[in-house]
């Protein structure tokens, strides 16, 4: 992952202006992507033309988009997108900003990172959304609970990612921050975190998807409000129109997630000067 | 008599490793004249470059001392520059910004450390790839972007620990060319350290050769060549009496190194 970030970078810089097609390279691959989703639409809609699964199972792509339409124009669906997009939001900013705390401290106490470090390692694969009982009932059953466990969840990946990134920094840079006689924030700023980068990055990407999935699973199993409880509340009262609506609408909120992520990205990659 | 020039007294290091003491460098008292070049030859794992460390500052001896310019060496200092010998160009920054980073941590004004870069980068024989990323250069070129970068500084010293052991032989003769011509309009203090002989009698003025742990200087050898030297010099018989002498020393404690260490591994 982290290799393709590099790769990717490189490749953004190295490509040639003067070849002209009447498309280039990126657009082309934009609409072949663009093409995929709608043959898939199309193929789903065939199946329920021709009966294939009843209506009331799975609606016809026509019926979950105009589903969708029509709940762009209600209140409570903007109420619920408002809410979860908080959380997510929330659970990015504190959880990687965390994480990055966490990781150049274990990368500057290397003795506290290698205790730490096996309990990060493991609590990688612990589903973290089984303490959500634990937290309703310290925090109560509010946007604070949901939010606090996805921090943590998008915490791990960035601290590790960011530690293992650290530790990999080749030693002539630090020898050479020392030579000229960088200062402690010159040698984090212009030295070890460029230097880390694409493993930072791959720690940030990780850090958003666990904090989406964290929010919405949790919202899903108990909440007040969210998009994750909507498509639960709905599901339980067989509403699966309107369902696969929100389910839509949560496939789009990644879409858009994951774009400006990789906006972000590239800004960073590059500094913002190619 | 104002003391000049790299004065090193009674200069040791010891390692402590898990199999027991390493004498990296012991009791070297030398001394660098002024605005001289020098080079440091000796057998691989030598105390070369850990001489080399402990001038720049960047190693304590554990007993001796350095001193330039008459003030002794506590820590790395603007007025030592170090070249070293993995690449060390930062690849997030263009050439110029490299160039520019050893003076931003030294506190030089923005608009003078655009001049003196551009400066560097010219002399380096570089201009014209100041914006470029050090991605998209060759290990010499990356090597002379590292090269600008401490000559920008303007340091009183400049040490290269095998600046160009990593390049093919070409580029080596090349380089080395280079920067004998800079050395000859910068006058600052060069020390060189090398395992390629041709490469340390071609450049410098002395030639001191390293023993094998402890590592001691053997010999000190004055290269009296002709200043202008071109890379045809090396078939002369001034230079193969100079090169068949240093290899007599270093022959010995070459085969010497190699026996402790095959010692050690048996």
């Amino acid at each position: 992952m982290t290799l393709r970030l590099t790769e990717r970078a490189e490749t953004v810089a190295r490509q040639p202006v003067s070849r002209r097609r009447w498309l280039g390279k990126g657009a082309t691959s934009a609409v072949a992507t663009a093409v995929l989703i709608v043959v898939l639409g199309l193929i789903f809609q065939a199946c329920s033309a021709l009966g294939l699964w009843s209506e009331a199972d799975v609606p016809a792509p026509s019926t979950v988009l105009a589903e969708f339409g029509r709940l762009l124009g209600t209140g409570e669906f903007w109420g619920d997108l408002g809410r979860t997009a908080l959380e997510v939001l929330l659970s990015i900013v504190f959880g990687c900003t965390l994480g990055l705390f966490a990781g150049v401290l274990f990368w500057k106490l290397p003795r506290v990172g290698r205790a730490f470090e096996p309990y990060l390692v493991s609590f990688y694969a612990v589903p973290l959304v089984l303490f959500y009982p634990v937290m309703i009932v310290l925090v109560g059953i509010n946007a604070s609970s949901v939010v606090i466990l996805a921090s943590v969840m998008a915490m791990i990946p960035m601290a590790l990612n960011t530690t293992v990134g650290l530790n990999g920094i080749p030693p002539v840079y630090l020898k050479l921050a020392r030579s000229v006689g960088a200062g402690p924030r010159r040698i984090l700023f212009s030295i070890a975190l460029p230097a880390a980068g694409p493993f930072v990055l791959a720690g940030l990407r990780m850090g958003v998807v666990y904090s989406l999935i964290g929010a919405i699973a949790m919202e899903f199993t108990t909440a007040q409000a969210g998009l994750g409880y909507r498509i639960r509340y709905l599901y339980e009262t067989f509403e699966s129109e309107q369902m696969f609506g929100y389910i839509f609408a949560v496939l789009v909120l990644s879409c858009v997630i994951t774009l400006s992520l990789q906006g972000v990205e590239r800004v960073l990659s590059t500094g913002g000067r190619r | 008599m104002k003391p000049s020039g790299i004065e090193m007294s009674e200069v040791s290091v010891r390692f402590d490793t898990p199999d027991g003491a390493v004498h990296a460098v012991e009791s070297v008292t030398e001394h660098v004249p002024d605005g001289s070049f020098v080079s440091v030859v000796g057998p691989s794992g030598c105390g070369k470059s850990t001489l080399l460390a402990v001038i720049s500052g960047l190693q304590r001896p554990s007993s001796g001392a350095v001193a330039i310019g008459g003030k002794t060496v506590t820590g790395p200092d603007p007025s030592i520059g170090v070249v070293f010998q993995e690449d060390s160009t930062l690849p997030w920054r263009t050439v110029e910004d490299n160039v520019r980073f050893a003076m931003q941590c030294n506190g030089v004004g923005k608009g003078e450390q655009r001049s003196r870069a551009r400066e560097a980068i010219e002399l380096v024989g570089l201009a014209g790839f100041e914006n470029a990323y050090p991605t998209t250069l060759s290990g010499g070129m990356r090597q002379r972007v590292a090269l600008a970068r401490t000559l920008a500084v303007e340091p009183e010293v400049v040490l290269m620990d095998e600046p160009f052991a990593a390049l093919d032989q070409q580029t080596r003769i090349f380089l080395g060319a280079e920067v004998r011509r800079i050395w000859e309009r910068t006058g600052q203090t060069v020390v060189f350290v090398t395992h390629d002989l041709s490469e340390a009698i071609l450049l410098s003025q002395q030639v001191w050769v390293m023993s094998y742990r402890p590592g001691r200087i053997l010999e000190v050898v004055g290269v009296d060549l002709p200043a202008q030297r071109d890379p045809a010099i090396v078939s002369s018989h001034e230079f193969n009496e100079l090169h068949n002498r240093i290899w007599s020393v270093l022959q010995a404690e070459s085969m010497r190194g190699f026996q402790q260490q095959e010692a050690a591994r048996a």
